[in-house]
């Protein structure tokens, strides 16, 4: 039997009606068709699927929807809610951080959850909020000085 | 995967009346990290209805009252690890939550989900059972307490009943003097599932001799405990690196009698000793 849920994504109210045994995951790409969050693994390991949930970081691929209700949800669109890259988004390019891109939404977003809540991290820091995020093409090292030069230009807008 | 009714329980009572309603066929929901594993297994038996007990608040605090320490069961592994209440009473509590999974699990995963499943690797079991930690069960019938070091009966098995809901974890706060490490040894930096751990607990008196030690290695034995020749042989003692490595080898010599000789005695032999020798180093160890 379907479920209402409401709550809040990407800044904006959202309301469905879905079965509760569909996951976060399943909501936002089959069901409101926001698809950069990415299906990989499924099973919390890969981080391709990473989304906030009230702020943190989740593997959303392990959330049941109906856990949502209430709760503010942001994927990788609203970081650019009117087509304008945000700075993070805009170091990834610059530091050449993207290959072929199936890791980027998530990565993103456990970025975001580290730059919301740590000042100036370090490398060591930077690589412990991302060990939950699997990238075959890059080797990392450009998505960490992505990462670090976004917490400066952060720090420095500030 | 396959299709079940959800309640949302929102006080200990909603959330054990469903329990009691639908005994064998509930599942209880907190962080999920588990549960969905488990559901997606074709091999697994659909619940009829999942209960889910994350929006009862009565179950997230995190408390201290004297020397005791109470935690809820809805803590996620990331509040435990950087919660300064565990880092003053029980560091080596933050450190085992700190290296479950990733972080993104961490944000979801529960201390309560981490117990009640009672997986082999379960990080947080050893530095609670070095704890001498006590959990509450309530249910229909009222409520019940169990010391950890007796919940367990086998991996993935614990004493509660399927309508029983775990509503606090306690325990008695180290003392400012004691020193306490948790170490993990799996075979990726982050989501690794713990191939061996140890839980260790050192206090030494005013002349530095060992007064009191704690060793509970993680994913080595059937069910988890404090070993205590070990423990055993540091007391009355001063602490050095070759004390440390026979407490190890004990350790190991523990291990290969009880559970005997198996495919994976050769590799995890020698590892036991060692991360026992490595527990007990860093909780000497001057930055940690």
């Amino acid at each position: 039997m379907d479920m209402t849920i409401s709550f809040t994504l990407n800044g904006r109210p959202e309301q469905v009606e879905v079965p509760p045994h569909i996951t976060l995951l399943d909501l936002l790409r089959d069901v409101l068709g926001l698809t950069g969050t990415k299906r990989g693994c499924e099973a919390g390991e890969c981080g391709a699927c990473t989304v906030l949930l009230d702020g943190r970081a989740v593997n959303s691929c392990l959330v049941p929807a109906p856990q949502v209700a209430g709760r503010e949800v942001v994927t990788v669109e609203g970081l650019a809610p009117l087509g304008k890259l945000a700075p993070l988004q805009q170091a990834f390019i610059d530091h050449g951080a993207v290959q072929c891109g199936f890791c980027t939404p998530g990565i993103l977003m456990s970025a975001k959850d580290l730059l919301d809540h740590t000042a100036d991290p370090s490398q060591a820091k930077i690589r412990e909020a991302i060990a939950g995020n699997l990238c075959r093409c890059t080797g990392y090292q450009q998505i960490v000085e992505a990462i670090e030069d976004a917490a400066r230009r952060a720090d420095a807008a500030e | 995967m396959k299709p079940f009714d959800y309640i949302v329980a929102r006080t200990v009572p909603e959330a054990v009346a469903a329990l009691s309603e639908h005994a064998g066929s509930a599942r209880i929901l907190a962080g999920g990290t588990d549960l969905l594993i488990e559901l997606r297994r074709h091999s697994s038996r659909p619940p009829g209805v999942v209960v889910d007990v994350s929006r009862i608040e009565a179950l997230r605090d995190i408390s201290r009252d004297g020397d005791e320490i109470f935690l809820g069961p809805l803590t996620t592994h990331a509040e435990l690890a950087r919660s300064d209440i565990i880092r003053a009473g029980a560091p080596f509590l933050c450190s085992a939550a700190g290296a479950v999974g990733s972080p993104q699990i961490r944000n979801r995963g529960t201390l309560g989900g981490n117990i009640m499943n009672a997986a082999a690797c379960a990080d947080t079991v050893p530095p609670l059972i070095a704890l001498g930690a006590v959990v509450t069960l309530a249910s229909a019938d009222g409520e019940r307490d169990c010391h950890l070091s007796g919940f367990f009966s086998r991996p993935y098995a614990t004493a509660a009943r399927r309508e029983e809901l775990l509503t606090q974890v306690r325990f008695t706060a180290l003392s400012p003097g004691a020193r306490s490490a948790f170490v993990k040894l799996g075979r990726r930096n982050a989501l690794s599932i713990s191939r061996l751990s140890v839980a260790a607990v050192v206090a030494t008196d005013a002349e530095g001799i060992v007064a009191d030690a704690r060793i509970v290695p993680g994913a080595a034995f059937g069910v988890w405990k404090r070993v205590m020749e070990a423990e055993h042989l540091l007391i009355g003692k001063l602490p050095s690196t070759a004390l440390f490595a026979d407490a190890g080898r004990l350790v190991a010599d523990t291990m290969v009698r009880e559970t005997g000789r198996r495919w994976s005695t050769d590799y995890k032999e020698p590892v036991i000793a060692a991360l026992v020798r490595r527990a007990l180093e860093r909780c000497f160890a001057v930055n940690d």
